[in-house]
């Protein structure tokens, strides 16, 4: 299953802002981009410009990128609402 | 400073509603904080849970727990290219383990609770801390709350610990994260990611069966699981975090890739992800500081022995020790000084279990385990199980051959042999 039909399984309280904001400046010059790799949800997206763009509503909050960043780029924060899962 | 309890609690799960739960059965005035719209939203195991815990904690009403299936069923896989060793074991008598959804268990254990007067203020994110006056002043979307003591059980990401400076990962000057795997201080050794997905699959068995697989998580270290519940199937990969940064290969692509090979079919009915702590024995997280005891998965509680991979029944015991803790401290009256819970830990079966698995867990963090290893007793399988024209090969040759085929010197067999042992 494609991964955005995968996150439409979950009930999902999107708020208005990002918990989720990175130093664009660090991401530009960043070789590897370790968020995007460790992400499950495919949060993180290579950008020329920006070096990260952050799809901050496909985050299944797991705390992944928040440890995965050695670069101290991202600011990672709970949502006030997000994901409810009806198994876990 | 005005306390508005005598405890708080950061996290509704296994480890906060224990120590809720004990604390309260000892008369301290409780608060618990849960940033999930109820116990359980938020939470994700691999699915089972070894009972004793739970039982110590309540007793027989641990019966009345939503639990699935109890685990008779045991088999170990092991892939390898096109090849595949496997092992099972079965107990019809044995209790020991069941099956679990931890959304549904998690609402009844946070009920458990309410039921005896311990408020849960769900929907409470806590977005700091601050140390006032010999106390701690937490901050909330619901408002500030003051406490003496503070229990941490929110997970392995320990936002509290976070919050008072305890955990500070080191941030390191941009190069390719290669170069970074083997600094101690590079915090993606420390942890894994999980994903999981429940599958609308239903076992014919009345039983539950737990299966352990290696050898189907692509290039990335790491393991699988399934286990069946009573209406459903799930099945995960645990992946460390600095094998992923390495590696093109991402989660939702190999946990895809996974159910196909297991060859388990049914809809998708969840698809979800969480952080599993994965520290070495010598460098946990701190687990006491002034006014705080850390528990569960925050303090790294996560034991690998080889056969059993067990969280949730050391996050209900070291939440009941804190508990049990609060209530000392709380005599003593210097909230400060929170060393009787690691004092308690020591003498429990978590840092001697955990300090016991460590040996073997140092096994996991070694390439062999993945990729030698399997390919070595795969290589002996298969040529003890064909027959030629050729004379039949003495098993001993074949192992001493295999061995060498695939790099392993004899001294690090022997040195990783121990360490099973």
């Amino acid at each position: 299953m494609e991964l955005i039909k995968r996150l439409g399984l979950n009930k999902n309280e999107v708020g208005n802002t990002s918990h989720i904001t990175v130093n664009t400046d660090i991401c530009k010059k960043c070789i590897d981009k370790p968020c995007i790799k460790v992400c499950p949800a495919g949060t993180y997206e290579d950008d020329k410009e920006n070096g990260i763009i952050v799809h901050y509503e496909r985050c299944l909050e797991c705390g992944a990128a928040l440890y995965a960043c050695p670069f101290g780029a991202l600011d990672f924060k709970y949502p006030e609402k997000g994901v409810s899962y009806i198994y876990g | 400073m005005d306390y508005d309890v005598d405890v708080a609690i950061m996290g509704g799960g296994l480890a906060g509603i224990s120590a809720a739960i004990t604390a309260a059965n000892k008369g301290l005035s409780v608060i618990v904080l849960e940033r999930g719209e109820r116990s359980g939203s938020k939470n994700v195991s691999g699915g089972r849970m070894y009972i004793h815990s739970l039982e110590k904690l309540l007793g027989n009403r641990f019966r009345d727990a939503p639990l699935e299936l109890p685990i008779k069923k045991e088999t170990f896989e092991i892939y390898t290219e096109e090849k595949k060793i496997s092992f099972s074991f079965e107990n019809k008598e044995t209790e020991n383990s069941y099956s679990i959804l931890r959304s549904k268990f998690d609402t009844w254990f946070a009920s458990e609770a309410e039921n005896m007067g311990v408020p849960v203020s769900y929907s409470t994110l806590v977005s700091g801390i601050d140390r006032e006056d010999g106390g701690l002043v937490l901050r909330s979307d619901r408002g500030d709350i003051r406490t003496p003591l503070l229990i941490e059980s929110d997970g392995a990401a320990a936002f509290a610990s976070r919050y008072l400076g305890l955990v500070k990962e080191k941030q390191f000057s941009m190069q390719p994260v290669e170069k970074l795997e083997n600094n101690p201080d590079f915090m993606p050794r420390q942890f894994m990611v999980g994903v999981k997905e429940i599958i609308d699959k239903k076992t014919e068995n009345t039983y539950g069966e737990a299966r352990t697989i290696l050898g189907l998580s692509g290039d990335i270290k790491g393991g699988g699981f399934s286990y069946t519940n009573k209406e459903t199937t799930s099945i995960g990969l645990t992946l460390k975090l600095d094998s992923l940064e390495k590696h093109k290969e991402k989660a939702f692509e190999l946990i895809e890739d996974f159910r196909e090979k297991l060859g388990i079919e049914g809809k998708l009915l969840e698809y979800s992800a969480h952080l599993i702590p994965f520290y070495r024995f010598d460098s946990l997280p701190p687990r006491y500081a002034d006014n705080l005891m850390v528990t569960g998965d925050a303090a790294g509680f996560l034991i690998n022995d080889g056969f059993t991979i067990r969280g949730m029944d050391n996050a209900i015991e070291s939440g009941r020790l804190a508990g049990e803790a609060a209530k000392k401290i709380f005599d003593s009256g210097d909230y400060r000084d929170t060393f009787i819970y690691e004092q308690m830990l020591e003498d429990s079966f978590i840092l001697k279990d955990m300090k016991a698995a460590s040996r073997i867990s140092t096994l996991f963090g070694n390439e062999r385990t993945f990729d030698a290893y399997p390919k070595m007793m795969a290589g002996i399988m298969e040529r003890m199980f064909s027959v030629t024209d050729n004379p039949r090969e003495n098993i001993k040759d074949v192992m001493r051959d295999e061995v060498k085929k695939n790099g392993i010197g004899y001294y690090t067999l022997i040195e990783d042999m121990l360490k099973v042992i």
